[in-house]
This record gives C-alpha cells, structure tokens and sequence, in this order.
C-alpha cells in the first residue's frame, strides 16, 4: 500500500528527452506552465497540449505510466470541474432545477480547466521521469547558483535535497518493517474511526523517529569523516553542457508560445 | 495433530509492469507440537517471506497454511488470531520498542488481545521472567536501556500474547558473544518450561546445532532439505554447494572421512564429535 507513493519516480531511458540537459528542462517546464495560463481558448490550449504529446511521443515514456501520474491529483481534476460547472454563469443555459443552474460557459470552463491540470501534470511528471533525482538537484544548484551572491548556500540546499530524497525509498522501507512487527504484536491499523486510527499510528511513528534521528547521526559523521565541509568549490564529476538539442527544445517551445500569442488574439477566449 | 501445515504454498510478487518473481515456489511442510524447528538458507531464499505467511502477514498467492486446525485465511477473524497464536518476533525487534516504560511496550501486544489489566500483568511479568528482565526495570524507558536489554524486551513483548508457536527472525543478529548466549540460552529454557514450539531462523549453524530438533534448508525460494538435525547435517556437501555452512565439528569430520578415517559424517556438537573420537582411538570402546 506505501509503496505505491512514487516520488523522484525515474523511468531509465536513453531518448531525446532523457539527454536533454537538466536546467533546459526545468527552465521550459517552469515556462511551459506559465503558458498553459496564457492559453485563453481551446485552440491555443490545443497547441499546448501538442506540444506536450510530442514531448511524452519522444521521451518514450509508457502511456501507462504518465496515465498513473494522474491518478493523484484526479480527485483534484474532479473538483475543479465540479466547482466551474456550477459557478461559472454565463452562455446559454442548459438546465435549471431549483437553485441548480448549469451553463454552457460552465461546462466549457470544466472542460478547460481539467485540460490545463491536466497538461500541467503529464508536463511536469515527464521532468521527473526523465530526469534523476540527483541530476535534478544539481541542475536546481546550478540555476540557483546567482543566489550566492545574496550569501544564500546554495551548495547546502542542494545537498539537503539531494540527501532528503535519497532516504525516501529507505524511510518507505523502514516503515514497512515497523508496521509488520506492530501488526504482528496484533496492532490494528485499518479498522476504528479517524481518532483511534490516528492513535494507532504512535506505534509506527515513534519508532521512525528514533530510527530517523539514528540514522541522520550516522550519515552526519560518514559525512564529517570524509572531510565534508559544505564547500563552496566542490565540483561534480558530470558536468551539465548545453547542446544543439537543448536550443532545438528553446526554439520548438518558442515558436508555440509566438502560436499561442497568436491563436488567443484570433480566437475568442473561453474564460 | 501438526500445530502448522503449510500446503502447497506459492508466493509471487511485482509491480505489474515487469514479470512476476517467486518468492516461495510450492512449500509443503508440517510442523509437529513442540518442536524447534530451525529455518536456514542463503539471504533471499525465502525464509523472511516463508515466516511471514504463518501470522497471515502475507497472503499468499496460492496454497494454504493451517495453523492450529485453522485455515488462517478463512475470515478476517481467523487472520487476526493466527497473529496471536503464531508469535512472530522480527529481526532487530528492539527498532519496534515504542512506549514510555518497558512494562507497557511488553504489554502491547497483550492488551490488543482484550485481555483485561490483572491478565497483562500476569503475562507481562511471566514473559520477563523469561527473558531474565527484572521488575526494577519495569518503570524505566525502554530507551534507557542496553542494546541487548532492548532486545530481550522486545521479545518479551511477543512471548507475553502467549502464542502456541514463538517465531523468532534472526534472534542473536548484530549482538556481542555475551548477548547472544543470554539469548540462546532463554530460547532453551523457554522451550524447557513452557514446551511450546519454536521456529527459529538462523545463520549460524552452531547455534541450529545446538538448539534445533529439527532443521528446514530452503534454497532459491523451494524447500531443499526438512529433516532432523543429525540427517540435514550429514549431507554436508550439498549444504556447501547451496553456499551453507555446516558446523565447524561437522567439518572436521568430514575431512576426516575424506582422509580414510572410519568416523560418522553425522556429528553436529562438540561433544558428540569428542565421543567420536575416543571411540576410534580407543578402538571402538567408550570411556
């Protein structure tokens, strides 16, 4: 059941998408979601959308694993659609039952925003099926790294995020394990109300912690003991370079930001 | 009557998207009452995921395991009691100690049982006992206490719901000599006083040696070897070729076979090998 939760869920590969340099990456998904609330009707959505099919098409990343990325945030696609269709006035009107009232405006306006949550998760969800965790916290240092100048340590932010997502999966593990012994000690975890539930979990939580604080004191000194000091001038093995593909990548979403512009200047707008 | 049966059991894990991978591929055993039963195999054989399916931690994929005349996968009910009636103790169990004082931590599992206060306490001073925990150590935190203190509260914790089987993954993992005798030893005396069954996963051969009455050899998740201690430890060779050991004593001997001397493959303790080999200097007389 815990393991279903993926996080830095890296599908290994070696495609167009998958060399990409990190920063590129992060920078045009950052761009990428701001345009997605620039698109002002369905068609310059469209192109949005196209575009971030033909980046999955060439990340050959499966259709099944991008489909279970959304599984998360359905209840939150739901929602949304939910909350438009009712308060969204506007158009003509399609049924009216009591204080009920829905719109054609309002289904629209369902309609496109579920497109954009949409959009903005399979868009953000490919970053991290394409990318490493470890690449993706170097390349966050390096585009972090003006912030230095601010005497902000950048070098020690990344580290902390880098150590923070190594010990998921080893977390995830451990509290597998502590709730196997709990239960086998006849704890009942899946049946009560909220607060007997909530009470249930002291068992497995403290123990995590313990183990937690253990474990961070452990790495601490490995750490101390191969003379890290948090270095400003540490390098890396593997340096990020920009190649002819990262700026194919700039020039393909620029020219879909310039459609947008254009299609949301033609066409009229949903919302 | 057997206390556990396990049939045809079949255990099969993935993710869904790669094919999948046994971890126990068709089991059949059972255990009588009062046995010890000694569980040995190279890591990731399948023991850890065989000991699960006896408290119905794990479902298995198919097959049935019976324990106490009951299928444990029956109903929801019968699941929960084979949690109680099979007693199952983790490795490193001292990671599982969570309350404020140690009587409390052992009284967990005691008071998921239903039990009411005058039961526990019973219970609770009776598993110490075993396990050689004094009651000036009752009120104190569990985090106060020694490495090997911790452990042997841990396992109190287990024996004080009582089961009719105690099963115990890797008792003596990760502690000093001293540690692991006061462990071996409690295993022992808990078996003399209570005769209740004991399963008990081990790496250590000397220890199967000298505790087992019965040894179970699991290899690449099937069951190689169930048997006696004196017949798994007398094919020797194929224990080696599964990457096991077997008792130094067991060794020796062996050798000694190999070099053309008249002497039983079938010693497992010192002792018995002592007895061995006065018998071939003495010519076959016993001191």
């Amino acid at each position: 059941m815990i393991k279903d939760i993926t996080i830095g869920q890296y599908y290994s590969g070696n495609s167009v998408i998958h060399r990409m340099d990190a920063r590129m990456k992060i920078v045009l998904t950052l761009a990428y979601i701001v345009s997605i609330f620039v698109c002002k009707n369905f068609i310059s959505l469209g192109a949005m959308a196209l575009f971030v099919i033909i980046t999955a098409l060439l990340s050959r990343v499966p259709v099944k694993m991008l489909l279970k990325s959304l599984k998360p945030v359905l209840i939150i696609v739901i929602f949304t659609a939910v909350l438009n269709i009712f308060y969204t006035t506007g158009g003509s009107t399609l049924v009216e039952w009591r204080f009920i009232k829905i719109t054609s405006k309002g289904v629209f306006s369902a309609i496109f925003m579920s497109a954009r949550i949409i959009a903005l998760i399979v868009c953000s969800s490919l970053l991290t099926y394409t990318t490493t965790p470890t690449v993706l916290t170097g390349a966050l240092e390096s585009l972090l790294s003006p912030l230095k100048i601010f005497h902000i340590k950048v070098n020690t932010f990344a580290m902390m995020l880098t150590l923070a997502l190594r010990f998921v999966p080893t977390l995830i593990e451990e509290i597998d394990r502590i709730m196997n012994a709990q239960k086998a000690r006849g704890a009942d975890l899946e049946s009560g109300g909220l607060i007997s539930r909530a009470k249930a979990l002291v068992p497995i939580l403290i123990p995590l912690f313990i183990s937690s604080f253990r474990r961070a004191y452990d790495l601490a000194f490995a750490m101390e003991c191969r003379c890290y000091t948090g270095g400003d001038n540490r390098t890396s093995m593997k340096k990020m370079k920009l190649a002819g593909r990262d700026l194919g990548a700039l020039v393909f979403y620029i020219v879909m930001l310039a459609a947008i512009i254009v299609l949301n200047h033609f066409f009229k707008p949903v919302i | 009557m057997p206390i556990i049966e396990v049939e045809n059991l079949i255990y099969r894990y993935g993710n869904g998207l790669s094919p999948e991978k046994a971890a126990i591929e068709d089991i059949s055993l059972q255990i009588e009452e009062g046995e010890l039963l000694a569980v040995i195999g190279h890591t990731g054989s399948g023991k850890s995921t065989l000991i699960q399916h006896l408290n119905g931690l794990l479902k298995p994929t198919s097959g049935r395991v019976i324990v106490d005349g009951h299928d444990i996968w029956e109903s929801k009910a019968s699941v929960r009691q084979a949690r109680f009636t099979v007693g199952l103790c983790f490795q490193y169990p001292e990671y599982q100690l969570f309350e404020e004082t140690v009587f409390r931590d052992i009284a967990f599992g005691p008071k998921n049982m239903g039990l009411d206060d005058n039961e526990i306490k019973k219970r609770v001073c009776r598993a110490a006992e075993y396990v050689g925990i004094g009651t000036e150590l009752f009120e104190k935190s569990p985090f106060d206490l020694s490495g090997g203190q911790k452990r042997r509260v841990a396992i109190a914790g287990v024996m004080a719901m009582e089961p009719k089987v105690l099963v115990l993954d890797e008792p003596t993992a990760g502690l000093d000599p001293i540690g692991r005798d006061t462990i071996l030893k409690l295993i022992k005396s808990y078996r003399e006083t209570t005769g209740k069954t004991v399963i008990l996963v081990s790496h250590s051969m000397e220890d199967v040696a000298k505790l087992a009455t019965k040894v179970l050899v699991l290899n690449r998740s099937r069951l190689a070897m169930f048997g006696t201690v004196e017949e798994v430890f007398s094919r020797g060779d194929e224990l080696t070729e599964m990457g096991l050991n077997v008792p130094q004593v067991t060794r020796i001997f062996m050798l000694l076979r190999q070099a053309g001397l008249p002497v039983s493959t079938g010693i497992y303790t010192v002792e018995q090998g002592r007895n061995e080999l006065l018998r071939l200097v003495n010519g076959g007389v016993r001191p």
